[in-house]
């Protein structure tokens, strides 16, 4: 389950499954989306996503119908992106929870202090999480450096 | 580092301080108090602060667990490091609601009055707000000083910019101000031939520089005078490069971390882009640093978890004493009630802090001026894309900006303004970057190589344009307090009643066509939009703006030369009762286009050798 | 057997030149103990860690500085500059070896055998026969079962040396250096003790006092002249479970309980080498580190050599090294369930890798 959360992950970050490990990150974030919505959307997911995988065709076509246009699973796959971007998981849309049940811990949080420093927001962008990981004194006259997006 | 002595903080022996008749009693914590607090120890006297935060933040420890409360907590507004203290409350930038005339908005700490809802908040720990403050310090300039006499508006100090620059440059000592004079020498802001800061200069971001290329050897023309555009470095109290020429060549060794165990840090800026609401290795001075030295020398004591809640008058018209409440707990209501005794007393705990205690105490004062004129800079925003990529979110938060419209003849008509460039891009405005993430995932269904490309592409070019906005005194505006609306402990919150004046508005609506003309300029898309759904949303001549509070609070006990227009004398002290003394930016007659606390310092010094006289 | 070994200016040299391996040596398994500890933990570990290499990074260079004051020239690129760990310090105590390790118990009882007090009983054991592996002391004694009691007693030759010199051939002749080429303390400060310039017989005194007394305190005292808590008994505090206040003696700490949780670090590879990195993307990314190092040694030699303000530039990189680091400190090794990656510091082995 932890490979194909962190293949998955890979997919839909372009970043790589070392830079998502690198975060030590991947087992607070699988954590937290079962410890929201239940293991079983997550098991879900996770299975279209190996299905996906293993066929290899067409892969992000299918990602958009098939999980992140997918009423039960798109707003969770969404969540994931923003978890490793942003270290938060934020309330599901109101119709997600109209429609397959409200959780009780569905609400707007920080994973952890360190999902924040964390955060894939940051090297996406050239820059540093603000309060964290600085980059140090006079860093900041010099042009950035934005890493490439792997194709 | 600087030594914390942690014996000086008593918590719980109100009862045992009661008994004791100070030199001076100091009420606040923050930057006002620890100056005076400093140079009052430095005289060997003996000095009670009355603290009204935890003061829990006296070693690394402590002040750590505000960094990690920032990091943990989804919303990252101003005060989210700082804990909940329904005993000694803030105001918080989220609980800013549009007012509907005739109801006023009551629910967060400051009950506001309207028409304008302001987002202005203050921190009250131990520190105060120069916790979350920028620290950006730039001086005012000469016709600050004089706006009636040059401008025939806004009201004069009793004191010229000549008078207090020597307390300028102490205050840049004390702390610890990075920047090079030739950089800070214009619109007749002067120093003397070889004053050097004690710290070389931040260096101006990569996002200043594409701006300043763009802009630098183009002009504007207002008022028949013409003024040529460029981005300077911002004064900053953080710690940068010492330089060696400073004190007659001796130099100038930074201060570092706080605590009240050894450790080390606190060193050089290390660009964490989060000076507010916290720097996390306290390389930004705050106000802790020099209350630590204050607890080392003579005999300053700082009393913790200590509201004061009334000042009493002897018959003289004196104050005998102040009372205040002393809480346990910072969620529960319970507290012991205690007086404290001293020849003199100064409150220092802020522009809406002081009025609100003396009006609770029923001491409006002769003038009727007390809590009146309160003043804030206006901000407005701007903001767009660049052309290029200029690496926006990286450096502290404000390295440089446009400073060429802080004066000029044109203030006869309309509000000056300094010009930041915001490191963070449209944090202020829009949320960012976490508000372009959730765009783009949520919005523009983006995941994978074209999110991180487009998160690259739109936030790398982000400008912000914060323009700090002049604004006059006006009666009008002021804090008050109502016995309808008291805090847990029976205090009474202050109320606030403010209206953003023409002159501003005007300076506000000429900000906007120069910020479209430097967009123009630069090639930016601007992006600027203002809802009328705002909170600050003020209309002006047929056009709508969203208006920020500034933090910069000011006004309520103007300084001046005479009893009967004023609260304060030069020394601010009070006019009505000879003892007290009510500093900070209350005393402050106009606030140009200075951010406020390097002026609030100035004045401390000035008013520490005053109390030091009386004492004498 | 004479205690004077420096008795020429090449000698000090080569005494300097060790002195700066020796200062080097204890930095990366320090910063790998730092960051080994899970973010948020064990804060108080974490700064005791942090403010020794800070000072470890002052110590450097201040060698350096000593070094250019005499005509010395600092070089940190050439080869063996990075010892292979585990490594015997260079300064030649053969009783104990250091490796690169997670945080844990193990890890401290090494850094405390690095920074013990300087002292030695007596006058005539300052150098030791120990039984081990050749040092440098024990190379230029020609009996290679000598070696210095400790890091204090190898920086009291080299003051003996520089006093020794400078009686002998004159403060003038031994101070040739060019002063442009000092690092001065605009360019470097810290929370702690405070950069000299090194220009003559009293600046170069003070420089090794500070470096011995940071390490290992003063005269026995744990405090050293500038009222800080020498690195040694820093350590001890952790081992300990409580702080060291003024007026404490040795091992007998009276200050606030201080809690170290040991499990809070990743379990890095003891010692790790890159040709055992077999997944591709550690082993490049091991690499990677491995010449970023390179690199920001290389920032340091040009900027012990004339262009001080590039200790600017070489604290960003530090920076990035930092996150680099932490990178592979928290990634599982694919083929040793329960161990993480962890950068190898091998940078002699960049020409052969690429």
């Amino acid at each position: 389950m932890r490979d194909l959360f962190l293949s998955f992950s890979a997919e839909v970050t372009a970043f790589t499954t070392f830079e998502l490990q690198g975060t030590g990150m991947a087992d607070a974030y699988l954590a937290a989306a079962i410890g929201v919505v239940g293991d079983g959307p997550v098991q879900q997911l996770l299975a279209v996503w190996q299905g996906i995988r293993q066929e290899g065709a067409d892969v992000e076509g299918r990602l958009r119908r098939e999980i992140f246009g997918d009423e039960l699973l798109g707003p969770i796959a969404r969540n994931i992106v923003k978890m490793w971007y942003i270290g938060n998981w934020y309330q599901l849309p109101y119709a997600w929870s109209q429609t397959f049940g409200a959780h009780e811990n569905d609400t707007t949080f920080a994973v952890s202090p360190a999902a924040y420093i964390e955060g894939l927001l940051w090297p996406a962008i050239g820059a540093h999480p603000p309060g964290a990981k600085a980059p140090g004194y006079d860093s900041w006259s010099g042009p950035p450096t934005i890493p490439e997006v792997p194709e | 580092m600087v030594f914390f002595p942690r014996d000086k903080m008593t918590r719980t022996s109100a009862e045992q301080v009661g008994e004791e008749i100070y030199d001076v009693v100091i009420v606040g914590g923050g930057v006002a108090g620890a100056i005076i607090a400093k140079q009052l120890s430095a005289a060997h006297k003996r000095v009670l602060v009355v603290e009204s935060g935890m003061g829990k933040d006296v070693d690394l420890a402590g002040y750590e667990s505000y960094v990690s409360r920032f990091y943990g907590t989804a919303m990252k507004d101003n005060q989210s490091p700082y804990p909940i203290n329904r005993n000694s409350p803030m105001p918080r930038s989220t609980d800013a609601r549009k007012i509907t005339p005739g109801l006023p908005a009551t629910d967060a700490y400051i009950v506001q009055n309207g028409p304008f809802g302001s987002d202005t908040t203050y921190t009250r720990v131990l520190g105060g707000t120069t916790m979350h403050w920028e620290a950006k310090t730039p001086r005012m300039v000469p016709d600050d000083f004089s706006m009636r006499n040059t401008f025939g508006v806004g009201e004069n100090w009793p004191i010229s910019y000549d008078e207090i620059e020597p307390d300028y440059r102490e205050a840049e000592r004390e702390m610890g101000v990075s920047a090079d004079v030739e950089d800070q020498r214009y619109l007749g802001i002067s120093f003397p031939d070889d004053y050097v800061y004690p710290m070389r200069k931040m260096p101006l971001s990569y996002l200043d520089q594409q701006v300043d290329q763009g802009i630098r050897g183009t002009s504007v023309q207002l008022g028949g005078q013409q003024f040529d555009l460029e981005v300077r470095s911002f004064p900053q109290a953080r710690n940068g490069i010492p330089n060696p020429l400073y004190n007659g060549g001796k130099g100038y060794r930074p201060l570092g971390a706080v605590s009240t165990s050894q450790v080390e840090a606190g060193e050089r800026c290390q660009g964490n882009n989060n000076c507010v609401p916290i720097c996390p290795v306290q390389a930004k001075y705050y106000a802790g640093k020099t209350m630590a030295q204050a607890l080392l020398g003579g005999d300053v004591k700082v009393l913790t978890q200590a509201v004061a809640s009334r000042v009493v008058l002897d018959a003289d018209g004196r104050v005998s004493h102040i009372e205040i409440k002393q809480y346990h707990d910072p969620i529960l209501p319970d507290h012991t009630t205690a007086t404290v005794r001293g020849r003199v007393f100064v409150l220092a705990a802020n522009a809406i802090e002081n009025p609100r205690l003396m009006l609770a105490s029923g001491l409006a004062g002769s003038s009727g001026l007390m809590g009146r004129n309160l003043m804030d800079h206006a901000y407005l925003l701007c903001w767009g894309l660049m052309p290029q990529v200029c690496g926006t979110m990286r450096g502290t938060n404000c390295t440089g900006g446009i400073v060429a419209l802080r004066n000029g003849s044109f203030r006869s008509q309309q509000a000056a303004f300094g010009i930041d460039i915001h490191n963070d891009g449209w944090g202020w405005s829009e949320g960012s970057p976490a508000s372009d993430l959730l765009r783009l995932v949520d919005g523009q269904n983006k995941f994978g190589r074209s999110l991180r490309r487009e998160l690259a592409d739109s936030i790398t070019r982000q400008l912000l344009l914060a323009f700090m906005i002049e604004v006059l005194p006006d009666p009008n505006n002021r804090v008050s307090v109502d016995p309808a609306y008291k805090d847990q402990l029976g205090n009474m919150r202050p109320v606030v009643t403010y209206n953003i004046p023409e002159y501003t508005m005007r300076g506000a609506a000429y900000a906007r066509r120069f910020a479209q003309l430097v967009f123009q300029r630069l090639g930016v898309a601007d992006y600027t939009h203002y809802d009328p759904g705002d909170y600050g949303y003020v209309t002006y001549e047929g056009a709508g703006y969203a208006i920020r509070g500034g933090n910069h609070l000011a006004g309520t006990h103007i300084m001046g030369s005479s009893p009967s227009t004023s609260v304060v004398d030069p020394d601010q002290r009070s006019w009505d009762h000879a003892n007290l003394f009510l500093v900070g930016g209350g005393s402050m007659p106009s606030i140009g286009t200075a951010n406020v606390t390097l002026t609030i310092a100035a004045l401390c010094f000035r008013t520490a050798r005053a109390i030091i006289a009386d004492l004498a | 057997m004479s205690l004077e070994q420096i008795t020429s200016k090449e000698e000090l040299y080569e005494y300097l030149d060790v002195a700066m391996q020796l200062e080097h040596a204890t930095i990366p398994p320090y910063l790998l103990a730092l960051y080994t500890i899970h973010p948020g933990t064990n804060p108080d570990a974490a700064h005791i860690i942090r403010t020794v290499v800070v000072e470890e990074m002052l110590h450097l260079t201040l060698a350096a500085n000593i070094l250019n004051a005499v005509g010395g020239k600092p070089d940190l690129t050439t080869p063996h500059f990075v010892p292979t760990y585990p490594t015997f310090l260079p300064d030649g105590e053969t009783d104990f070896e250091v490796d690169l390790q997670a945080f844990s118990p193990a890890a401290i009882e090494t850094f405390l055998k690095i920074e013990r007090p300087r002292q030695a009983p007596d006058e005539e054991s300052r150098i030791v026969r120990r039984p081990g592996n050749k040092s440098f002391i024990s190379r230029r004694l020609g009996d290679e079962s000598l070696h210095f009691y400790s890091i204090g007693e190898f920086y009291e030759e080299i003051a003996r040396g520089i006093k020794f010199l400078c009686e002998r051939d004159g403060e003038q002749s031994l101070f040739t250096g060019d002063p442009a080429l000092q690092v001065t303390p605009e360019y470097y400060y810290s929370g702690g003790g405070e950069l000299h310039v090194v220009t003559g017989y009293e600046s170069a005194k003070a420089a090794t006092d500070l470096i011995s007394g940071q390490g290992e305190g003063l005269g026995g005292d744990i405090y050293d002249k500038e009222h800080e808590l020498a690195h040694y008994y820093r350590f001890d505090q952790l081992r300990l479970a409580q702080y060291y206040q003024p007026g404490d003696t040795p091992g007998n700490p009276s200050g606030p309980p201080l809690n170290v949780i040991w499990e809070a670090s990743y379990p890095v590879q003891k010692n790790p080498r890159i040709a055992e990195y077999r997944d591709p993307d550690i082993h490049r990314a091991a690499l990677a580190f491995n010449q970023s190092y390179a690199d920001f040694l290389h920032t340091l030699t040009r900027a012990y050599n004339g262009q001080p303000q590039l200790l600017l530039d070489a604290v960003p990189q530090m920076f990035r090294l930092r996150d680099k680091m932490n990178q592979l400190i928290r990634v599982p090794l694919p083929d040793k369930p329960g161990t993480n990656a962890a950068p190898t510091f091998e940078v002699n082995e960049l020409s052969r890798e690429i």
